[in-house]
């Protein structure tokens, strides 16, 4: 689907993208990605294709807000059963128990609102959002009210049930995790839309160096560019001299944003592109140990699986040399 | 209890109350909605004005409403008709000295409601009548039930404004409070203790209920609001 809006209020906002797949509107709190959701959904004025001119009433889309606004008096049938109110009344409950099995809680049917855990009460605001019959499904931070612990398995679990069904979703979100699992990401920041495209495009080549943080890039140093060869451009950094794979617009003498993920930084030897450094923070996350490496003035952050702590004999203050890899070197315009 | 004038005056009084608490159903709950959600210039001086009802003396009210709807005010010049000393300047009296009790009520009740339900009932498809009717009162109602009880129970023991726009004539717009003093003016004490026996249960139990419909309310609500 492709959509192309304009919003005047509460955010200024004019932009275009296309929805397939499960796509996600990625961008920091307040750039109006809920505006944008609210506005498809015909709740602010707005102007633009599709559904120009339509109330919200009379507009096709699922629309989830956060929290997902399950009607707390209804049972979770009768919430489902809510949009079949043109069917005859007894009609409605077996089309509500459908939508249920199809999001795989038909056994919670009877239950209020207050008595569902935060994924159920996500699944059964779903199927009462797809008894609508959608064109399109409008998700608003659909992974924030949920245990954290477990919503990347709640919420994975969810994504499989709708891929078969074929609706276009647009979530809103600044979770990394779900972006990572669209098939396309439209990056909103406060000047508008800094950049759309496919997932891996996004996630790979950020345009800019908003997008670049937005989308997990903590390394980001300033760099020149030396010199050109066949694939590969020869860089002065603030790192040392640097090899990365050179992209078309790169002119020597330009100045570039050189960034590398820190899961991506390796403690390889003998390759290209080593830098070497002391060992400043080093500390576990989850089964991964984080650190930063001092290299003249600047840190470089990095993720290593925790047995290299042992092989290496890491430690604060220790030295170390890694190596940045061509490839996973990514320039942006400076 | 074996004097006519006061069940007279209990009926009368129950109809004033009964009929000012319609009325401030209807005017009352829009104006709670614009109260509680809507912002516009001259918002603060709204609220003022309907709190105001809550610090005047209810004889300023009462002289007020006396001058608008009496013989010579402007209603009567303008539209050729007295509601002074009737029972609808009984009621015009009592609408306006019990709306903060009323508008409290309503106004709490669609503070605390979620709008995201609001919202998104109308991205399902409902329009405005089906979310009033399905989704607004069905999970309001304890807190607009319970303003218009408090405003009933405040309009069954009200004074100054009755007499003011009323008069207390006896079977016309006598209500039970002046009732109650005129008995004791006239040294009628075993007269005034019975009615004002009546009016002390009737009010006990109109609060008790009020009191239990906050905890129904409570119970509902944090499913709604969380």
């Amino acid at each position: 689907m492709e959509i192309a809006y304009a919003l005047e209020h509460p955010v200024k906002l004019r932009l275009r993208l296309r929805a397939e797949g499960l796509t996600v509107l990625l961008g920091e709190s307040g750039v109006g990605k809920t505006s944008l959701l609210k506005a498809l959904a015909g709740l602010i004025p707005a102007s633009g294709q599709p559904f120009t001119g339509l109330r919200a009433e009379k507009r096709p889309v699922g629309y989830l807000p956060q929290h997902f606004a399950l009607f707390p008096h209804l049972r979770a049938w009768q919430n489902v059963a809510f949009p079949l109110a043109h069917l005859p009344r007894p009609a409605r409950r077996p089309k509500a128990l459908d939508y249920l099995e199809l999001m795989g809680i038909a056994e919670l049917a009877e239950r209020f609102p207050r008595q569902l855990s935060g994924g159920q009460q996500q699944r059964v605001a779903l199927a009462r959002a797809l008894a609508r019959e959608p064109q399109i499904l409008l998700l608003d931070e659909p992974t924030s009210a949920l245990d954290a612990a477990t919503r990347e398995e709640v919420f994975g679990g969810v994504l499989e049930r709708l891929r078969g069904l074929q609706i276009p979703i647009l979530a809103a979100t600044h979770d990394q995790w779900l972006a990572q699992r669209a098939h396309r990401v439209a990056v909103l920041t406060r000047a508008g839309l800094a950049q759309e495209g496919s997932a891996e495009e996004v996630f790979g080549r950020p345009a800019t160096l908003e997008v670049a943080r937005l989308v997990g890039f903590r390394n980001l140093w300033e760099g020149t560019v030396l010199g050109l060869q066949k694939d590969r451009v020869r860089l002065e950094t603030r790192l040392g001299p640097l090899q990365a794979t050179r992209p078309d617009w790169a002119r020597v003498g330009q100045r570039v944003w050189v960034g590398i993920r820190s899961e991506e930084v390796f403690t390889l030897d003998g390759r290209e592109n080593c830098v070497r450094g002391r060992v400043r923070h080093l500390y576990s996350q989850g089964l991964r140990l984080r650190g930063e490496l001092v290299v003249g003035e600047v840190g470089l952050d990095f993720l290593l699986p925790r047995y290299k702590q042992a092989q290496l004999g890491l430690a604060e203050g220790r030295e170390l040399e890694v190596a940045l890899e061509p490839r996973f070197l990514h320039l942006i315009p400076g | 209890m074996d004097d006519p004038v006061f069940w007279q005056t209990l009926r009368l009084t129950f109809e004033v109350s009964l009929v000012t608490t319609a009325i401030l159903l209807l005017l009352g709950l829009p104006l709670g909605w614009v109260l509680a959600h809507k912002r516009f210039p001259g918002k603060r001086v709204l609220e003022s004005m309907v709190l105001l009802p809550l610090t005047l003396p209810p004889t300023v009210l009462g002289f007020y409403l006396l001058l608008l709807l009496g013989q010579n005010g402007p209603i009567a010049q303008t539209f050729g008709f007295t509601w002074a000393f009737r029972f609808e300047g009984l009621v015009v009296g009592s609408v306006l000295f019990s709306l903060p009790f009323a508008l409290n009520g309503y106004r709490e009740a669609f503070r605390s409601l979620d709008l995201d339900l609001i919202q998104t009932a109308r991205t399902l498809g409902a329009g405005w009548r089906r979310v009033w009717l399905e989704v607004i009162l069905p999970i309001t109602w304890p807190g607009i039930l319970s303003g218009s009880i408090l405003a009933f129970a405040h309009t069954l023991g009200e004074f100054g404004v009755v007499l003011m726009v009323g008069g207390s004539i006896p079977g016309k717009t006598q209500m039970v409070s002046i009732y109650i003093y005129d008995q004791v003016q006239a040294l009628q004490f075993g007269r005034a203790a019975e009615a004002s026996g009546v009016l002390l249960g009737v009010s006990f139990a109109l609060v008790y209920l009020v009191r239990t419909l906050e905890d129904v309310w409570r119970l509902r609500m944090p499913s709604s609001t969380r």
